[in-house]
């Protein structure tokens, strides 16, 4: 249960999470397993050999990405699917894949930077002036991004002050005469916030059957597009507004 | 568009991958791998665009084929599809054309804003089939081979 949980909370596809258990009860020799795992709470039930039931619900509170931890988990559940080792065992590893270390500040506040350059860039921002105020609205953005993490604020609602404080330092460029156009600085940094990995997740699990989770994920990305967009707006109204 | 803007254009996928792979916490030889699926996925968008292909024909093929070079390394460097696949086609989200629709949104553009939210749209729904149409097949396919062997087995 708590490997399906981490599982979800780390990013998995929910195909995996549920063929995961499936596995891992069928290497402890259960009869029958059924497991509903949505991004917001799994479900699993089992059938032991005597007869007797077990269920166990658990509900999903954060979900990000950590491919590096889903790589440890999924290693784990192989490795028990294999083995069947003792439940102690599983414990063990599991706590020293919760402790995995992600990259450190002073190198993901920097790669903020460095994505929001290489999108300017790579959407036809050429004058060096406009590279540098994404990098820099890039860096901030970063900055920005961890605070709002550390403060546990609603997730639609620091997503849309970062989109909010993005735009209007583009626009604070503009003013000041650092840049030309907004467009290329500002969709160097969307790039940072707009929810595109949740959007295709989202119509892959459609696609794929799982349509439960595939509208909550579209939902979700479709909410954070839009805050996204309220950001841009409203900097575009507070500072002139002529795109 | 000059040649020397689709280099600029490669290489800054490439950068915007490797960020992204940070950022998604992929470590040592993926993380290069996944990036390099990045510059891969624009590259071949690039090449693709010498054909009359519309752009969400382009988007279709890019997904299916960086889908594949997902799978493959994944079973290469033995490591869940997803870590490639996400970093893979980040430079394919289409970032410029949700921006372009909220601006004539802004604009009170109303034609303009259907047609760019619509153009949105189609090529995510295009990028998330190609997606969906590969991996469904590797897994037919594996299901299929797993058969034969349990097969041989018996």
């Amino acid at each position: 249960m708590e490997i399906a949980y981490q599982m979800i909370e780390v990013g998995a596809e929910i195909h995996r999470v549920e063929d995961s258990v499936t596995r891992i009860c069928h290497a402890y020799g259960v009869k029958r397993t059924d497991v509903y795992a949505t991004t917001s709470n799994i479900i699993v039930s089992v059938e032991d050999t005597d007869g007797s039931v077990l269920t166990q619900t658990r509900k999903i509170k954060h979900i990000g990405t950590d491919i590096e931890r889903l790589d440890r988990l999924n290693d784990l559940v192989r490795g028990i699917t294999r083995d069947a080792p003792e439940v102690s065992v599983i414990h063990e590893r599991l706590e020293q894949i919760d402790k995995t270390k992600s990259y450190p500040l002073w190198i993901t506040i920097p790669i903020h930077a460095m994505i929001a350059g290489a999108f300017c860039m790579f959407f036809g921002g050429r004058r060096a002036g406009e590279i540098l105020a994404a990098v820099l609205i890039g860096l901030f953005v970063g900055f920005l991004a961890k605070t709002v993490e550390t403060l546990k604020i609603n997730k639609l609602l620091s997503r849309f002050l970062c989109s909010l404080l993005a735009c209007l330092s583009a626009y604070l460029c503009l003013k000041l005469g650092f840049i030309h156009t907004v467009s290329n600085v500002i969709i160097g940094n969307i790039m940072l916030l707009i929810p595109g990995v949740g959007l295709t997740n989202a119509l892959r699990d459609l696609f794929a059957g799982d349509i439960i989770t595939g509208i909550l994920r579209f939902i979700e990305a479709l909410l954070l597009a839009l805050m996204v967009a309220m950001g841009y707006v409203l900097a575009a109204f507070m500072l002139g507004g002529a795109l | 568009m000059s040649f020397s803007d689709e280099i600029i254009q490669i290489l800054a996928s490439f950068c915007g991958s490797l960020g992204f792979g940070f950022l998604f916490n992929i470590r040592g030889k993926k993380l290069l791998f996944a990036a390099l699926g990045g510059l891969l996925s624009w590259l071949l968008f690039l090449v693709l665009g010498l054909s009359p292909a519309s752009e969400a024909v382009r988007y279709f093929l890019v997904a299916a084929a960086l889908t594949l070079y997902s799978e493959i390394m994944a079973r290469v460097l033995k490591t869940p599809t997803t870590t490639f696949c996400i970093v893979s086609l980040i430079p394919m989200v289409p970032g410029s054309a949700l921006y372009y629709s909220m601006a004539a949104a802004i604009n009170s553009d109303l034609t303009d804003f259907i047609d760019r939210a619509y153009y949105t749209l189609e090529l995510t729904i295009a990028l998330s089939l190609g997606i969906v149409l590969v991996t469904g097949c590797v897994k037919y396919i594996n299901a299929f081979i797993k058969r034969k062997s349990d097969r041989q087995k018996a």
